[in-house]
């Protein structure tokens, strides 16, 4: 993998971002289908989450499959706290955020200690046991059942009725992760995480304290990843652990961020757009009564893309284009 | 204290049947050096095999074993040659999200295929209990644990007598040496590879008449098997057989005094317990943990 942390200065290189987040805003005001708007705020709830993976996986290369614990603990967090104790989500948002801090912990230990296949398999223990306790613990979360949220949409209650105040807040969360992104690109932060995502013994001989680092970056992402999970709750008003604290939705994490590319900003936009339209297309076409043949499809493009472009798309179609350029200039 | 021969047999059983599972595991993790997530996606196809034989042509799982056997070594070559072998050489990040996207499109080709209900294959005699020291077990039981038993048996001993088990060992303790040694590396990853998926048809055969079939049934086997391989050590066959006593143990034992509902936490902790104190696990050797450096 090569270090994408000096990728090029300057506005041309947000231009793309730039585009694609005001086509979001754009849709909510220029249609009234539905279809399209709701369509418009999964993409950026994924690529806020894709990115908050980024900074973990992509930028800092601790490859967790288990992302999604910190997903569902925001989301339970926050709508447990709705329904017992009557406390506004935007708090419960916060309390979820300060939880999966310390629960990130348990994570970024095992990260200073373990490396590759080994570290993954433990992400995917930790979030199959949040998994089990939110299903057994029935008098709390009401186990496999789930949650509903009581649609009661107010600023303070954080539902809405148009989905523009959605998109609104769907949007800030994913320009802010992606600021955040082309921060670390170019900061001191991201060169120590480059360094030591391509050879951690060489960084630790360069006084280079990785085991900080990884503490750090898994910390913000496990936060980053919560607001999204609350974001869920309330916008989708129903929770239960099949689905939040879900291998899949783990993976899905990951495979958005890798599609797009690692260690970029754009990259897990870029992946969660085109990801999320696809799976639009593909369920349109063939869910229903023929349901799991989008996902084979699904998987099978995810074989083909990590093979052929393993750097993602942000990085591999101007590879790419400049070879099938070289190729035919001659 | 009634209930302990039970246990003790109930756990042996499923230890048996666990350590098959595993097996095939192991030797795919300590050989190749790659997490097959799709493991678990060959044993429900075998599932699927054992009972779509005994529907359509009332073939027997047991027999059905004889057809299970070829077709697994033709499939698994097949996955080896498309699938595997072009990431042996790749980051883990490629590996690893490669046999995801294999067991995504298993999982779901089976969901297409045979839809999302829960099968299950019963043999009119599989549910005759016999009453072995004052516990009681189903036939089925008893046949899947001494075909597991024979099974690994066999495997043990062309592990350690044969040149190809011989080969196979050196290259999961170290493939550079082994190759030096004039070891063909890459024949004995497609043996390894061939192996695991053998063990995996085997055991899903023997697991048809005991437990439901569905399309993830074998994502929770799976995470039971990395327990098992990780509890065991890497690419360590004694490792897995003790580790998948250990873990069906848990099972059986947890389940009965903590309730079945939290066994599961159980050996997920013990899991991660092993994994960060001790990495290369109870029986595996120091420093195999350190994967493709």
């Amino acid at each position: 993998m090569t270090i994408h942390a000096s990728a090029g200065h300057g506005t041309r290189e947000h231009l793309p971002a730039a585009l694609l987040f005001a086509g979001a805003l754009a849709i909510p005001l220029a249609t009234d289908n539905l279809f399209l708007q709701d369509a418009v705020i999964f993409m950026l709830l994924w690529a806020g989450l894709a990115g908050a993976w980024n900074i973990a996986g992509g930028f800092a290369g601790q490859l967790s499959l288990g992302h999604a614990a910190f997903f569902g603990l925001g989301a339970y967090t926050s709508t447990l706290l709705k329904l017992h104790y009557g406390l506004s989500p935007w708090v419960g948002m916060l309390c979820g955020g300060a939880l999966v801090v310390v629960a990130s912990g348990f994570i970024a230990f095992a990260a200073t200690r373990l490396r590759g296949p080994y570290f993954a398999l433990v992400t995917i223990a930790f979030a199959t046991v949040m998994q089990i306790v939110a299903a057994r613990w029935y008098e709390f979360t009401r186990g496999n059942e789930g949650l509903s949220i009581p649609f009661d949409p107010t600023l303070a209650n954080f539902m809405f009725v148009d989905k523009l105040p959605w998109t609104v807040i769907a949007l800030s969360y994913v320009v802010a992760i992606y600021a955040l992104a082309s921060w670390i690109g170019r900061s001191r932060f991201g060169f120590q995480l480059a360094g030591m995502r391509e050879d951690d013994n060489a960084a630790q001989a360069l006084g280079i304290d990785t085991r900080w680092l990884k503490v750090v970056a898994i910390a913000l992402s496990a936060f980053l990843t919560a607001l999204g999970g609350t974001f869920y709750a309330q916008y989708v008003g129903f929770v239960d652990p099949g689905y939040v604290f879900s291998l899949d939705l783990s993976v899905k994490f990951a495979l958005m961020c890798i599609i797009g590319g690692m260690g970029t900003a754009l990259g897990p936009v870029l992946g969660a757009v085109l990801i999320t339209a696809l799976e639009m297309v593909l369920r349109a076409k063939w869910g229903g009564e023929r349901s799991g043949l989008y996902l084979i499809v699904y998987g099978v493009l995810l074989i083909v893309v990590v093979r052929v472009m393993p750097e993602g798309l942000v990085a591999g179609v101007p590879q790419a284009w400049k070879r099938w350029r070289a190729r035919h200039a001659a | 204290m009634e209930a302990l021969p039970q246990l003790i047999a109930s756990a042996i059983i499923l230890g048996g049947i666990y350590a098959l599972v595993s097996i095939g595991l192991t030797l795919v993790f300590g050989v190749m050096r790659i997490v097959n997530f799709a493991h678990g996606e060959f044993l429900m196809l075998s599932m699927y095999l054992a009972i779509g034989l005994f529907a359509t042509a009332g073939i027997d799982p047991y027999v059905g074993l004889l057809v299970a056997v070829p077709a697994s070594l033709v499939f698994g070559s097949l996955i080896y040659y498309v699938v595997i072998r072009p990431v042996v050489a790749r980051s883990h990040a490629v590996q690893i999200f490669t046999t995801l996207g294999l067991s995504i499109v298993l999982q779901n080709a089976a969901l297409f295929l045979w839809t999302g209900n829960f099968r299950q294959l019963r043999l009119p005699y599989g549910g005759n209990v016999i009453t072995i020291a004052g516990a009681a077990v189903t036939v089925a039981q008893v046949i899947a644990f001494a075909t597991a038993a024979a099974f690994t048996a066999a495997l043990f001993a062309w592990l350690r007598f044969t040149y190809l088990g011989k080969a196979m060992r050196a290259t999961a303790q170290d493939r550079n040496a082994a190759t030096l040694m004039g070891i063909d590396t890459g024949r004995v990853l497609l043996v390894a590879f061939l192996v695991g998926t053998l063990c995996v048809a085997v055991a899903g055969m023997l697991m048809a008449p005991l437990f439901a079939t569905y399309p993830t049934v074998g994502l929770q086997f799976v995470l039971i098997a990395f327990v098992v391989v990780v509890l065991g050590g890497l690419g360590s066959v004694v490792g897995a057989l003790l580790g998948a006593m250990i873990v069906a143990f848990i099972d059986v034992v947890g389940g009965f005094y903590v309730g079945t509902a939290w066994k599961e936490v159980l050996y997920f902790v013990v899991f991660m317990a092993v994994l960060l104190a001790r990495p290369a696990g109870l029986f595996g050797q120091r420093g195999a943990e350190h994967l493709g450096t």
